[in-house]
């Protein structure tokens, strides 16, 4: 039983339609200035060359005559505009330069903006390199947010466990999210807990840069959680990428993000999400407050939300990073000596992250495998990033023996010969939080006797 | 452009509408299925604004349901290239702005846009000339040319210029 509509006069409007278009179509060809004085003369001589016909041939009908001649004039008019256009980009197949139809979409989908918006990757370029002057001009550098465990952290309501059933009752409205931090987002059956600072983060970091949203979760769900984060639209804007935007499965990448590479920093706490940009990464220690969470990173402890406790709004993760954030921008705009241009924001980034252990050489026990190439362990090359230098060999200009077990040669060596001896966490604290830390907070215990 | 036109259309009713008020159930139901939809021959249906004529029911085997050709009058609206439009923004960005003149949605490139206006961004993103006199941002009005355009089965999508004489910003809500 189909409903579908049965027009009465399909065909003479269909008609109509199409001699709408021609007409409106071929009247808006002679709009501009310009063309209106072609068309001018062209009239003028369209005249002479009918005079001139009907003197030569006498027999020929005006009227036919003359619609020939606009024919082939509108003709000659019409391609060498097509021939110019290169179809920078196209939204719903359409040409955004010339509208007209286009089918093979070239380049990359910036589907966040609209559906099926595509730019070509001169268009990118154009877009970026003009942007890029403006940015900088403005003391603006881009900044690639992740969402989950980097600026929030949310559950799924079936996945609260009995202890945290007290959080529904502390939930705050979202009538005014302006202020809140923990949602229940009943249209994605979430609840979202915003991690302690992000309000003074994303309004102090708007001020330094142009801020993106990445996140690996669909599309509805970013929206949602840009909502939270950014209720009057200040910082993002349409800047919301999700996982349905990317190009690459699995991956984030900045091709879809309009701001230039050497300009560019990314807060994410997946490294591998980022393999083509790892220059570009701040690397962040993941927020977990619902248990739910912590349980899929196979962590088996009491949670933040279960201890009813939260991370230190001063000294949690985002207070650090900001800091960091505040020096590169600085770095990058007032103590480079570089033409402004020129600079890369990755350069920058390498030489904070080098001061931070800078000076200390390093001695590793009982931390890699016996037979593992110790150059490549992730530790060595986290320790070399952070300035520091890596050895196997114990002398007496090493610094700090890093070991998990008190009881190994090295370690005896080392408490003798009064140098530091850490727990490899030492590295991986400072790494996160962009300082070096107090060795004795990170002790290593004695396993064997 | 808006259209007068007439159009017909098979609806089916359920035997409990049967009775003294079939007539305006019927239409009822028209205006609640047809208005504010979009086919790609016609455009948007705005409105319907009467009835030329309800044919001869047709009982459907089985059902019970009866089927009415009707006949209406209805207003219906279809942008076409080189039309102008007045249109108010929706979002603006890099690229350039997005549009709407009622259900259609229009994107004006920035290469459409006049060469003096530039991008600003900010939480409040706009295209504005040199001397800022004039600002395109969000629920500004703007006249445009439409250069090309898309229609589907249930929508329409259109490619704008505001390149050209007498385009451009007709109301600014930032001075009105």
């Amino acid at each position: 039983m189909s409903l579908a509509e049965s027009p009465v006069h399909s065909s003479s409007s269909d008609d109509f339609t199409g001699f709408l278009e021609r007409a409106l179509g071929s009247g808006s060809s002679h709009s501009s200035p310009d063309e209106e004085a072609d068309y001018e003369s062209d009239d003028g001589s369209e005249r002479s060359t009918k005079r001139r016909k009907v003197e030569n041939l006498g027999s020929i009908d005006e009227t036919q005559g003359s619609t020939s001649q606009i024919f082939v004039e509108e003709n000659s008019e019409a391609s060498p505009k097509k021939d110019i256009c290169t179809h920078p980009g196209s939204v719903r197949d359409l040409c955004i330069v010339c509208g007209q139809r286009v089918d093979e979409k070239s380049g990359v989908p910036l589907g966040y903006i609209h559906k099926d918006f595509w730019l070509n990757n001169d268009e990118i370029d154009r877009v970026r390199s003009t942007d890029i002057k403006k940015s900088l001009h403005l003391k603006k550098l881009y900044l690639v947010l992740d969402l989950d465990h980097t600026l929030l952290n949310s559950t799924h309501l079936n996945h609260m466990t009995a202890e945290e059933e007290y959080l529904h009752c502390q939930t705050d409205s979202l009538q005014d999210v302006s202020d809140g931090s923990l949602f229940r987002v009943d249209v994605m059956h979430m609840m979202t807990k915003l991690r302690p600072f992000v309000r003074t983060f994303l309004k102090e970091a708007s001020e330094m840069f142009e801020m993106y949203i990445y996140t690996m979760g669909e599309r509805a769900y970013a929206l949602e959680m840009a909502k939270l984060l950014d209720p009057r639209k200040e910082y993002f804007g349409d800047r919301v990428i999700s996982r349905d935007d990317g190009t690459q499965k699995h991956q984030k990448g900045l091709d879809v993000v309009l701001g230039h590479e050497s300009a560019a920093l990314i807060l994410d706490d997946t490294e591998n999400a980022w393999t083509k940009h790892k220059d570009n990464l701040i690397l962040m220690e993941r927020y977990h407050f619902f248990r739910s969470s912590c349980h899929q990173f196979g962590f088996h402890c009491k949670s933040l939300s279960e201890l009813k406790s939260d991370e230190s709004e001063p000294e949690g993760a985002l207070a650090t990073v900001l800091e960091v954030l505040k020096r590169i921008h600085n770095m990058f705009f007032y103590e480079s000596k570089d033409n402004l241009i020129d600079r890369d924001v990755r350069q920058v980034l390498k030489t904070l992250r080098k001061e931070i252990l800078k000076g200390c050489k390093i001695v590793f026990s009982r931390v890699f495998p016996s037979k593992f190439q110790a150059e490549n362990h992730q530790l060595w090359k986290m320790a070399e990033q952070l300035g520091a230098t890596c050895s196997t060999e114990l002398d007496l200009s090493v610094t700090h023996v890093v070991s998990t077990d008190a009881g190994t040669e090295k370690s005896r060596w080392a408490v003798k010969e009064k140098k530091f001896l850490v727990h490899p966490q030492w590295i991986e604290a400072s790494n996160y939080m962009w300082l070096k830390q107090a060795e004795d907070k990170f002790p290593v215990k004695q396993t064997k006797t | 452009m808006f259209f007068h036109i007439v159009l017909e259309r098979n609806m089916q009713l359920h035997p409990r509408h049967f009775g003294r008020n079939l007539r305006e159930n019927l239409v009822a139901k028209l205006m609640k299925d047809v208005e504010g939809t979009c086919s790609g021959q016609h455009g948007f249906v705005v409105a319907i604004t009467g009835i030329e004529n309800i044919g001869k029911g047709l009982i459907r085997d089985g059902t019970g349901f009866v089927s009415f050709p009707v006949k209406y009058q209805c207003v219906v609206f279809r942008p076409f290239k080189g039309e102008i439009l007045e249109a108010v923004v929706t979002m603006v960005n890099k690229m350039g702005f997005f549009a709407e003149a009622g259900p259609v949605q229009i994107f004006v490139s920035n290469h459409l846009i006049p060469d003096d206006m530039e991008f600003q961004s900010g939480d409040m993103p706009n295209y504005t000339t040199s001397d800022g006199s004039v600002k395109i941002q969000k629920d500004s009005e703007v006249r445009l040319k439409i250069i090309g355009t898309r229609v589907d089965a249930t929508e329409i999508f259109c490619i704008g210029t505001i390149k050209d004489d007498f385009l451009g910003v007709i109301n600014d809500p930032a001075t009105a």
